[in-house]
């Protein structure tokens, strides 16, 4: 019966788009991964929604800069359980360029818990498409 | 408001543009700046991919057992600018182009690539030295090669056989 | 009224598991239109059912500056709303209605439910995007309701006069005087107020270009912010219905004619007639449009579909026969 269960639910994830302090270029391929007609993301199912309340799987980007650390932790308590994180760029990794920065707050690992990781600067929609199919596989154990 | 019918009517005809990612090849074009692949036999240990990385992704360490020098590129701060590329006086170390970048969290970590370059010893002292790479050595020796061995020698040697062998007669 | 039919007719046929089931059809059906017409492959047709399946197995978590009770029931007035409402619209061929007097304004109200809903639902979340979605929601209520009035009010009035009475509200002896004389969609007198209808259907399932109240991008989703798991699957699942209720509607109202009497052709009549509507007015004006204005929106809707209706009203009111 969960196997039944998890191979339904597999099918519709629902994804939101959190911004910590990027430069915008993650945002813009995540963006682009959804929206344009090439690398649609809707026929796996997906869609972006402007809730958090709404949200399956989280997509993180941005060095998580000092003014934006309670927001972001924030936001991420709104998502209902069960719940998977994308960290999209290097910069939520391992800070990137900004690592040593005085407004870097620290990587995104030491406030929340990640399950996967896509690095580049910015990756390619087809690797942020290949993140969000691994988030979905550990998403639907969830369950 | 009839541009729009005409749009859509073509759009329905002409079907679906997507390239079906996960079941489906996308091409890489070959210039593509992907993961960093480092050839350990003809880096040098010069260093000058560490200091113009611009994450701080190039670690190049000598190894605890003094054999050889660690060199260690973490893909995780790696911001694909080609600067190391660039800067490389030896062609050591490359971008491919695979985007294949999507890990775990578990390999954070050991998502690297790693390589050692050895250190061989002088052929004349005995002094462990990082050899010249092949491609230096064609340049500075051309197609004659290095009849001399001096490039299996470390800086000193080279110096003393040059001045003993060289122009100044002992 | 015996109490067996009462309850298969709005828990079973053409209530309930019918309506669900073609309102989820209609919506994926929108969905996967809408991403062809944008040249991209789009979700499966049975989309809509995978999502409600998902959305029952999440958490539901409540701020902590709501109101609990309300909270909780708001999703499920508009939920019965639409149900009572499908049980009431009569299908030619098959079905005739829930009672013999069924009422045209009855259905009226039925069909501001959803909207009631989702602002009781909205000013019990207790935060500030909700009470702007709101407020933005009860104004889009106010502007499509008037043409909707007056579009009634002509069909009524239309029958009615034609039959000896003033006017008749009830939907069985439209669509009897429908069948009988020829459907009202071929009167060039009622040709303004079916293009009035076909106006306020965008503006009440709530689509670009009307989709204010839900606007994503300005307000963080609107009204529905904060709901999550069940109660957003019934949200979700009335505007399917809503859907349905609004195309079996006009079908009923502007021409709901037969084809034959087997009953597995009239109703795959029905489903492509209400499948036709749905694409024309809500696929096709989703794909080519962009969101107005509050104002703009409201604007539009006091000028043209409430002249359009009126024109009808006083062409119907002085017997003008075309």
């Amino acid at each position: 019966m969960t196997e039944l269960l998890q191979k339904i639910v597999k099918k519709s994830p629902w994804i939101y788009r959190i911004n910590a302090g990027s430069c915008n270029g993650c945002d813009v391929e995540m963006a682009t991964t959804a929206l344009i007609p090439r690398y649609d993301v809707e026929r796996l199912g997906c869609k972006y929604c402007g809730s958090p309340k709404h949200a399956d799987i989280v997509l993180i980007s941005g060095p998580v800069t000092a003014v934006v650390k309670d927001k972001v932790l924030r936001v991420y308590d709104e998502i209902p359980n069960p719940k998977v994180v994308v960290a999209v760029g290097i910069c939520p990794i391992s800070g990137g360029v900004f690592r040593d920065s005085y407004a870097v707050a620290g990587q995104l690992d030491s406030y929340i818990p990640v399950d996967v990781n896509v690095p580049g600067c910015p990756p390619r929609p087809q690797a942020i498409i290949d993140g969000i199919a691994m988030a979905i596989e550990i998403w639907k154990k969830k369950f | 408001m009839s541009t729009f019918l005409k749009v859509i009517l073509q759009n329905i005809i002409k079907g679906p543009s997507t390239i079906k990612y996960p079941f489906e090849d996308s091409l890489a074009p070959e210039k593509l700046r992907g993961k960093i692949k480092h050839n350990p036999d003809a880096c040098v240990a010069c260093h000058m991919c560490e200091y113009v990385c611009a994450g701080g992704a190039i670690r190049l360490q000598e190894s605890a057992d003094k054999k050889g020098v660690d060199f260690v590129v973490w893909h995780n701060s790696c911001t694909f600018c080609g600067l190391c590329e660039h800067y490389c006086p030896t062609n050591a170390i490359h971008l491919t182009n695979d985007y294949h970048t999507a890990h775990l969290q578990e390999d954070k970590y050991h998502y690297a690539e790693r390589t050692f370059v050895m250190k061989q010893k002088c052929t004349r002292c005995g002094e462990p030295i990082i050899p010249l790479s092949p491609s230096t050595v064609e340049k500075i020796y051309g197609k004659e090669g290095d009849v001399k061995g001096l490039s299996k020698m470390c800086p000193q040697c080279r110096r003393k056989v040059l001045w003993e062998g060289g122009v100044i007669k002992k | 009224m015996n109490i067996m039919t009462l309850l298969m007719d709005i828990l079973i046929f053409p209530g309930g598991l019918f309506a669900i089931a073609l309102g989820l059809l209609l919506t994926g059906l929108d969905r996967k239109l809408y991403a062809r017409l944008q040249r991209r492959v789009g979700p499966p047709i049975y989309q809509p059912c995978i999502d409600l399946i998902k959305l029952s197995q999440k958490e539901t978590l409540i701020p902590r500056t709501a109101n609990i009770t309300a909270f909780r029931f708001a999703p499920l007035l508009g939920f019965a709303g639409m149900l009572a409402a499908i049980a009431i619209i009569p299908i030619t061929g098959i079905y005739s209605g829930l009672y013999q007097s069924a009422d045209l304004l009855v259905l009226l109200y039925l069909l501001s439910m959803p909207a009631l809903s989702l602002v009781i639902g909205a000013s019990a979340s207790g935060s500030p995007y909700s009470s702007v979605g709101l407020s933005r929601e009860i104004t889009m209520v106010l502007a499509y309701e008037i043409p909707l009035l007056i579009v009634f009010l002509t069909v009524g009035m239309r029958v009615g006069m034609s039959t000896g009475a003033t006017a008749v509200f009830s939907l069985s002896s439209i669509v009897n005087y429908q069948l009988q004389n020829g459907a009202l969609l071929f009167d060039l007198v009622m040709l303004p107020a079916f293009f009035a209808f076909l106006c306020c259907i965008p503006g009440t399932i709530g689509v670009v270009p009307f989709d204010i109240p839900e606007a994503e991008t300005e307000i963080a989703e609107g009204t529905l912010l904060e709901y999550s798991g069940v109660g957003l699957a019934m949200f979700k699942l009335t505007g399917g219905l809503k859907m349905l209720v609004l195309s079996a509607l006009t079908v009923a109202l502007f021409f709901p004619s037969g084809l034959g009497s087997f009953w597995l052709i009239n109703l795959l009549w029905f489903i492509f007639k209400c499948i036709v509507i749905c694409t024309v007015t809500i696929t096709v004006v989703r794909a080519t449009t962009a969101r107005m204005r509050l104002d703009q929106a409201y604007k539009f809707y006091l000028l043209i579909p409430t002249a359009m209706a009126l024109i009808s009203l006083f062409l119907t009111l002085f017997s003008v026969r075309v």
